[in-house]
């Protein structure tokens, strides 16, 4: 009974509070105030609680009142059923995928103890293991997160074909075409790293960025994989389907692709799914290459760097401190991937389809490839 | 049949760091993010932000400001339009009206009894003001054209340009003496 | 035939050209403000001076005839020179009032200014000041500071209408155009003289401040004043006449024209006719089509022999040969009578008494006028019920205001009365059905003057209203009764017209000539 309790608080926490409050509040800072501020404009503040525009928030409300009393309207011809489940397959994947994310390891019901001559591996004596911090402690966590991501590719297609409209089924080929080439990329960049983890637990792997190179530098996924970082960076960007590789939408061609038809709550959902796919995106990109929770030099019993060991406040409090450090630092990362995404979206111009596909295919893919094989070699010799 | 003018244009060759894109695409970053932190900063001196919030905050218009028309006056407070119809010739938005009379003073002669300007279609170009040979038709009120509510609100006549009026230095008419009106 | 050198060009010209002709003739303009080839030549304003090889001084070109071999330069320096001090002289106490001007646009003092002055005055001592706004007769004001004294409106009086009314008085710079004590310029060709006024001094009261001249479209057309067919210049603005100026014809009227002719274009915007009426009540030309074709089919019916047709002198050739196919193909009627206004003032000049510019061109569709009734016929038919349908075209009688009102009176006794016209005049509320028709400056066609000679004057703006030519209604009325007149334009009906009759083809009119 606890640990179902434990399991909707952790549901709760994560999902309705950190995503969507992070993918929400994105329509207002990312989309809104922060392109502002790019292009020397102050952004929405005329809609104003007692006189305050409060960086735009009300602005939010507003927007959210307004499209949840804004009528549904479902085109003539269109299939129903098909057109009024199409935006939760879009919503839910990019919501379920969150619960294999890591927010800080498992908590350890005894002592934490770093051994730096294993890799700075983590061991709990006295004591065992529990899973707080993440919703879903899964051996083949990368595995389930793209398997649930990839089912979104449904939405959108099934959105297009079933508003019975050119602009839509237009838009959600394009949009399938799109996800599909880059899915690829982005898995063939993802299994260089899993040769050298060698788990497809997110957790563990993790556990294993903490590793210090020459007692300094973090072994993070960026600093083994640099190149496989950029890959799984820009495939994801394409995969979130934003600019520079928001082909499914565009005004002078096909209107607002698979969008066109949706109105109301239905519009409001597939629209936020869109940010809640840019927020898990960053979510992986934070867990895989950029060290998850790890904090540089910040172990569970203490700071450690070039072979020194000191552990402030005492063992016990330092625990604690570090559970809070980590969650922090795993919240910074996912934002300032979320907040570098939104910078791209306002610095490159957006791509022509025939460009996105040559650069899915013809550029990404190979260098994904190239890259899984120096790997491979690498790690054999290594071994 | 013309020949279709073309000028060939060199393309820039793009070395091995342009087309990698990585670098360039940093370079993007960098002045994006540059702009972005500039108009965060605390200190709004820094910020380079050009909006305007119009309403709380009146524009200052600069001083060759082209808005609302205005009819100058004479010295003795008539206006000095002569109705010589050049600014409704030149409007290219045929948005002046005017109806020449017969003035009571022979030494002005004709004075427009009907002055209309079509506030709606004018396209504030300026050339009914280089066309005016009396300096009599102005843009310099320094106002642009007020918002209405109705169509016949846009419709400037000529009281009500003259109330924006203001005297002239150019000397019109010349002076006459009364004996040389027998 | 001397030859003469103008420029360098060679020329051959007839004997007793003068310079000015010559160099016309051979391609040059020489600038001249006193010199108009109707009147006589005084030399005056030494506008048109230029260079003669061997001569002591300039010569004015007006006046000097050409001699075999002479060697003429117009733009030599001392030309120029002189040209300069001429202009700087006629502008030297000239108020330069071109905005409140109504010549301007048309001034040959503008125009030759920026030709060849186009410099600052000079002076630097007050102008000379005199009336501006002298009512010199009842159609002209005079404004003396604009004058340059070229006298033309002098020898207008003198040599063409020979009413002598004008005189210079007073000298030097304060010289100014007057009339002789006692009279005024009141002659009825009085505003020519603000025609040939090279600039502004001379103004038409009619046109005063109306519009401004470089606003005006102007159509090649023929005055209706009367049957003397005046060519005129019709220039409008904004689908309204604005004036008529008189056009060069030498067959016709040659410079000139009347000034009760010149306010005729008043009559198209005054009191029209813009809706098809039936009973008073507007309708649209379907519907009134409809009603008209079905109430003439039944009046025909009843009794043929009972319809009257009025005719029209004051419409076109092109409308009296759809009049004629109208009522002889269709109606099959006989019993015709002759409209128009009633004889009016005459002269020995322009000025004819015959008020309608089209009676020949009846007389030419028509063969005659035997077949037609005059006005006492045509109300002793009405009163006696000899007519019970009557047609009529235009609203003009030849009868005067108590023979007029006569034919009102007896328009009760009608069972149907089809008005066909441009103005309402009291008849349109009486009349059963009322189609407005359209005036000369609204449609092309063709008049014959009082002298027989065919003229076309041409369209100049759309029909007012919902008016039409009345050659298209005939056509709009006989498709509804079944016998359809098939034209597209008026020169099939005009090319078909002459073939008819050959009585006022007399040859098109001369090509109108630019003084």
């Amino acid at each position: 009974m606890a640990e179902v309790l434990i399991t909707l608080v952790k549901i709760i926490v994560i999902v309705f509070v950190f995503v969507l409050g992070v993918a929400g509040s994105m329509t207002l800072l990312g989309d809104r105030k922060q392109s502002a501020r790019i292009q020397n404009r102050v952004g929405p503040n005329q809609a104003k609680f007692f006189g305050f525009s409060l960086l735009g928030f009300p602005h939010f409300i507003a927007d959210g009142i307004k499209l949840v009393l804004k009528e549904n309207i479902v085109p003539a011809q269109a299939n129903k059923f098909l057109h009024t489940i199409a935006p939760a397959l879009v919503f839910i994947p990019a919501l379920i995928g969150w619960s294999v994310i890591p927010f800080m390891d498992h908590y350890c019901t005894g002592t934490v103890m770093t051994l730096p001559e294993h890799g700075y591996t983590e061991v709990c004596v006295d004591g065992e293991w529990k899973n707080y911090f993440s919703i879903m402690h899964m051996n083949s966590g990368v595995l389930f997160a793209f398997a649930i991501a990839a089912i979104s590719v449904y939405g959108a297609a099934i959105a297009g074909w079933a508003s019975n409209s050119k602009f839509s089924l237009l838009g959600g080929l394009r949009s399938s075409a799109q996800m599909i080439s880059y899915e690829v990329a982005m898995g063939l960049s993802l299994a260089g790293a899993l040769l050298i983890y060698g788990t497809l637990n997110i957790n563990e792997m993790v556990r294993m960025q903490g590793n210090l190179l020459g007692d300094w530098l973090p072994m993070w996924g960026i600093v083994i994989q640099p190149l496989a970082f950029f890959l799984f960076l820009l495939a994801g960007l394409a995969e979130t389907k934003r600019a520079p590789f928001d082909l499914p939408e565009g005004e002078s061609e096909i209107v607002a692709g698979y969008l066109t038809e949706y109105t109301s709550m239905k519009f409001a959902m597939m629209q936020l799914a869109e940010y809640a796919a840019t927020v898990f995106i960053a979510a992986l990109v934070a867990v895989v290459f950029l060290g998850g929770w790890q904090m540089p030099w910040v172990y569970a019993d203490g700071i450690r760097i070039f072979g020194n060991h000191w552990t402030p406040f005492g063992e016990e409090v330092w625990y604690y401190i570090s559970i809070v450090l980590r969650i922090g630092a795993i919240t910074f990362k996912i934002l300032f991937l979320v907040w570098l995404q939104f910078m791209m979206r306002w610095t490159l111009p957006r791509f022509r389809y025939d460009q996105v596909m040559t650069l899915g295919w013809k550029i990404l893919l190979p260098l994904s490839i190239a890259n899984l094989f120096i790997t491979a070699v690498i790690v054999t010799i290594l071994a | 049949m013309g020949e279709v003018k073309t000028k060939p244009v060199e393309r820039a060759e793009q070395g091995l760091w342009e087309k990698s894109y990585i670098p360039e695409i940093l370079r993007g970053l960098s002045v994006t993010a540059g702009h972005f932190f500039r108009n965060i900063s605390p200190r709004k001196s820094q910020r380079r932000i050009f909006t305007k919030n119009y309403p709380e905050e009146p524009t200052v218009y600069p001083e060759r400001y082209r808005g609302l028309h205005r009819l100058m006056l004479r010295d003795d407070g008539q206006v000095r339009c002569v109705a010589c119809m050049c600014c409704s010739t030149i409007c290219p938005a045929d948005c002046i009206h005017i109806e020449a009379g017969e003035h009571d003073d022979p030494s002005i002669e004709k004075y427009p009894a009907v002055f209309v300007i079509d506030e709606l279609r004018c396209i504030v170009c300026g050339l009914c003001v280089e066309a005016c040979p009396c300096d009599a038709i102005r843009m310099d009120s320094g106002r642009h054209i007020p918002p209405y509510t109705e169509r016949n609100e846009a419709f400037f006549d000529r009281d009500l340009l003259m109330e924006l009026g203001g005297l002239s230095q150019a000397k019109q008419g010349g002076d006459r003496t009364p004996a040389a009106a027998e | 035939m001397p030859k003469v050198n103008i420029n360098g060009t060679e020329i051959e010209v007839e004997k007793g050209t003068t310079i000015l002709k010559a160099a016309a003739q051979a391609g040059f303009e020489v600038p001249h403000f006193c010199y108009h080839p109707a009147l006589s030549i005084p030399a005056n304003c030494r506008m048109c001076l230029v260079e003669v090889e061997g001569a002591r001084s300039l010569e004015p070109a007006c006046y000097s005839e050409v001699t075999d071999g002479m060697v003429v330069e117009t733009k030599s320096e001392r030309v120029i020179k002189a040209q300069k001090s001429v202009l700087e002289f006629i502008l030297l106490n000239h108020p330069v009032d071109c905005p409140i001007c109504d010549q301007a646009g048309e001034c040959k003092l503008q125009d030759y200014y920026m030709a060849y002055d186009a410099q600052e005055s000079r002076l630097r001592a007050e102008k000379n000041q005199k009336v501006k706004v002298f009512p010199i007769g009842p159609e002209v004001l005079y404004d003396g500071e604009r004058c340059i004294l070229c006298t033309r409106c002098i020898r207008f009086c003198e040599e063409i209408t020979g009413t002598n009314e004008l005189t210079i008085v007073q000298r030097g710079d304060s010289a100014e155009i007057r009339t002789f004590p006692g009279k005024e310029l009141d002659n009825p060709y009085s505003v020519c003289t603000a025609d040939i006024c090279p600039v502004g001094a001379l103004t038409s009261r009619d046109f005063r401040f109306k519009c401004r001249v470089w606003l005006l479209q102007s159509t090649d057309s023929v005055c209706t004043g009367c049957s003397n067919g005046c060519n005129i210049h019709l220039e409008h603005f904004r689908n309204e006449i604005q004036r008529y100026r008189p056009r060069y014809n030498p067959q016709v009227n040659d410079y000139w024209m009347c000034d009760a002719g010149r306010l005729s274009y008043k009559e198209v915007h005054t009191d029209r006719l813009l809706r098809p009426m039936s009973n008073g009540a507007a309708l649209n030309w379907h519907g009134v089509t409809e009603t008209a074709s079905a109430k003439l089919a039944r009046a025909l019916d009843d009794d043929a022999g009972s319809f009257g047709f009025v005719v029209s002198p004051q419409a076109s050739c092109e409308d009296l040969f759809l009049a004629k196919r109208f009522i002889e193909e269709v109606l099959g009627t006989d019993q015709l009578y002759l409209g128009g206004k009633p004889d009016g003032f005459e002269d020995d000049f322009l000025i004819k008494a015959d008020k309608n510019p089209n009676r020949q061109g009846v007389k030419a569709v028509f063969g005659g006028l035997n077949d037609f009734g005059d006005v006492d016929k045509l109300i002793d038919d009405i009163e006696s019920g000899a007519i019970k349908t009557l047609y009529m075209m235009e609203t003009h009688l030849p009868a005067d205001a108590e023979t007029r009102q006569r034919f009102v009176d007896a328009l009760d006794k009608l069972d149907l009365f089809v008005l066909q016209a441009q103005h309402c005049a009291e008849l349109a509320n009486q009349a059963h059905l009322a189609l407005p028709a359209c005036s000369h400056a609204e449609t092309e066609g063709t008049f014959v003057n009082f002298d027989g000679l065919a003229q076309p004057f041409e369209q100049a703006f759309a029909p007012h209203g919902d008016s039409l030519p009345h050659w298209q209604i005939f056509m709009r009325l006989a498709r509804a009764m079944g016998q359809p007149l098939t034209y597209t334009f008026v020169h099939q009906i005009r090319d078909e017209m002459f073939q008819a009759s050959d009585a006022d083809e007399n040859g098109e009119p001369a090509e109108a000539q630019a003084e």
